[in-house]
């Protein structure tokens, strides 16, 4: 099947698991989920589940690592061998290297490594279960993560994606409207500035039809944004 | 990462408590912390199980391949069992290949499930000498403090004994539950403070010597032991370690089976 081959939402503009083309799905925050880390963060998005754990600031090591004026942000994106419907051979592949050297990118916008000369800050996202959109949830709940283990930044950053299914610009893509979708564009925004630190896309949007997803996922960012602060100000959100 | 400065502190402060058969938790010699046990919570796995013991926390997840069978065993799967111990798991992990640690935590709790014979891997063949389920699990910590080889391998057999074999994914009929016929619980002992106690923390590892591993089925058979790190123990030793194995034993098999509706 190839892509708009599957109709995937109704006349009625409602999507297979019944969102409307703006809604994101649920989303729960729980923070302190790794005791042994300075800052950890689980976040399920769907049925999407992810867990990252902060350790540091802490000693950068072996010493040619070191940055004289800053700390160096460590990123590491993992998916769990279990956590797709194929089991994925453990270790690092091309596209997890891709995702963790943007989503570092990301976050060195907004943390003040600058304070921290000569240390190092290590952030491992851990994909525990994987529905579509990981990368968008676990560079949230990196921004989370770092957050709850004190370390000063200047924003959080918020990552949605919005897409194109049957010729249609919806929001917060699930599984199979990304496997058989037109279009990804998924966009890290820092929910205090409306700036972004984090964007990619892949498929065919005419220019109304970007601005369209663009404005979903600035919407959404906002609101997701919300339960991020709610999150870190009580321990949790939606638990 | 740097190796850990063993603190002579906490060694000398681990050996007066034990003087006064204390631990640095206020447990008993054979204690275990709390432990929390969930089945079937992730999506996309065929069989999972979250094991929680104090701060020590891990899932286990089951998932199934085809394979060729074995020349010499045409007529038989597979199972694989492998431990992951990521950095997320604690500031003393480093990224890179499997360690010689992780490996032998694998290995280790690899042969408690497959010795135990649970796994009848002639009911795991589809076509004889053509095509056999490979049974995989893999154990993965997120937050290591301590006794990692107990809680994997308690979340390995739960994750194992709620496994449903995904006939139908790979258009071979419907899904059947996946035959675990044993339950073998694995139970670790560390020297801390010159004797043994039951599972201990990350800091009583640390400041710990030598440990061993025992894997017992339901009649108390032996399924695999292990002795790790330096150090020597007396015949005596291992007998009360055996003793307190089959205690301990058989009140987690118990919590394993209490999630199941009793089987």
């Amino acid at each position: 099947m190839g892509y708009g081959d599957v109709q995937m939402i109704d006349e009625n503009g409602i999507r297979v698991d019944g969102r409307k083309a703006g809604d994101v799905r649920p989303i729960s925050i729980e923070l302190g989920v790794v005791p042994v880390a300075d800052g950890s963060c689980r976040m399920t998005w769907g049925t999407n589940e992810v867990i990252v754990a902060v350790y540091g600031p802490m000693e950068a090591h072996p010493r040619k690592i070191q940055r004289q004026d800053r700390a160096v942000l460590d990123v590491r994106y993992n998916m769990a061998p279990f956590s797709t419907s194929d089991r994925i051979r453990p270790g690092f592949n091309r596209r997890s290297r891709e995702i963790s050297k943007v989503t570092s990118d990301a976050l060195e916008s907004v943390v003040l490594l600058e304070l921290y000369p000569r240390s190092k800050i290590r952030v491992e996202i851990e994909i525990i279960c994987a529905e579509a959109g990981t990368r968008c949830v676990g560079l949230t709940a990196a921004s989370v993560a770092l957050a709850d283990a004190g370390i000063p930044m200047t924003d959080l950053v918020v990552s949605v994606a919005s897409g194109k299914i049957n010729g249609v610009v919806v929001c917060d893509l699930n599984k199979s409207e990304d496997n058989y979708g037109e279009a990804d564009l998924p966009m890290g925004i820092l929910p205090n500035s409306g700036e972004l630190s984090f964007l990619q896309m892949d498929g065919d949007l005419s220019q109304e039809e970007f601005q369209e997803a663009w404005d979903y996922n600035m919407e959404a960012a906002m609101v997701i944004g919300g339960y991020c602060a709610e999150a870190l100000k009580n321990g949790g959100y939606n638990l | 990462m740097s190796i850990p400065l063993v603190p002579q502190l906490l060694r000398s402060h681990l050996i007066e408590l034990a003087e006064n058969d204390q631990r640095l938790d206020g447990r008993g010699q054979w204690d275990g912390r709390d432990v929390q046990l969930e089945v079937g919570i992730l999506g996309n796995a065929e069989g999972s199980a979250k094991v929680r013991m104090g701060d020590t926390i891990v899932y286990a997840g089951v998932k199934f391949q085809t394979m060729t069978p074995y020349s010499d065993r045409p007529n038989q799967g597979g199972l694989m069992c492998s431990a992951e111990l990521r950095p997320v798991a604690g500031r003393q992990h480093e990224p890179g290949p499997p360690s010689p640690e992780s490996i032998e935590l694998g290995r280790v709790v690899d042969r408690g499930i497959r010795e135990s014979g649970c796994i009848d891997t002639e009911a795991l063949c589809i076509i004889p000498g053509e095509k056999a389920w490979q049974v995989i699990l893999d154990l993965y910590a997120i937050s290591d403090d301590g006794n990692l080889f107990d809680a994997f391998a308690l979340a390995g057999i739960a994750a194992l004994r709620n496994s449903v074999i995904p006939l139908a994914k790979f258009e071979l009929g419907e899904d059947i539950p996946l035959d675990v016929s044993k339950t073998p619980i694995m139970c670790s002992y560390h020297r801390v403070g010159g004797r043994y106690v039951y599972d201990a923390s990350g800091r009583e590892e640390l400041g710990g010597d030598e440990r061993i591993h025992i894997t017992l089925g339901a009649d108390a058979h032996v399924h695999s032991l292990q002795k790790g790190l330096k150090g020597t123990f007396t015949a005596g030793e291992f007998a009360e370690l055996m003793k307190q194995a089959r205690t301990k034993g058989d009140e987690l098999r118990d919590l394993v089976h209490s999630l199941e509706g009793g089987n």
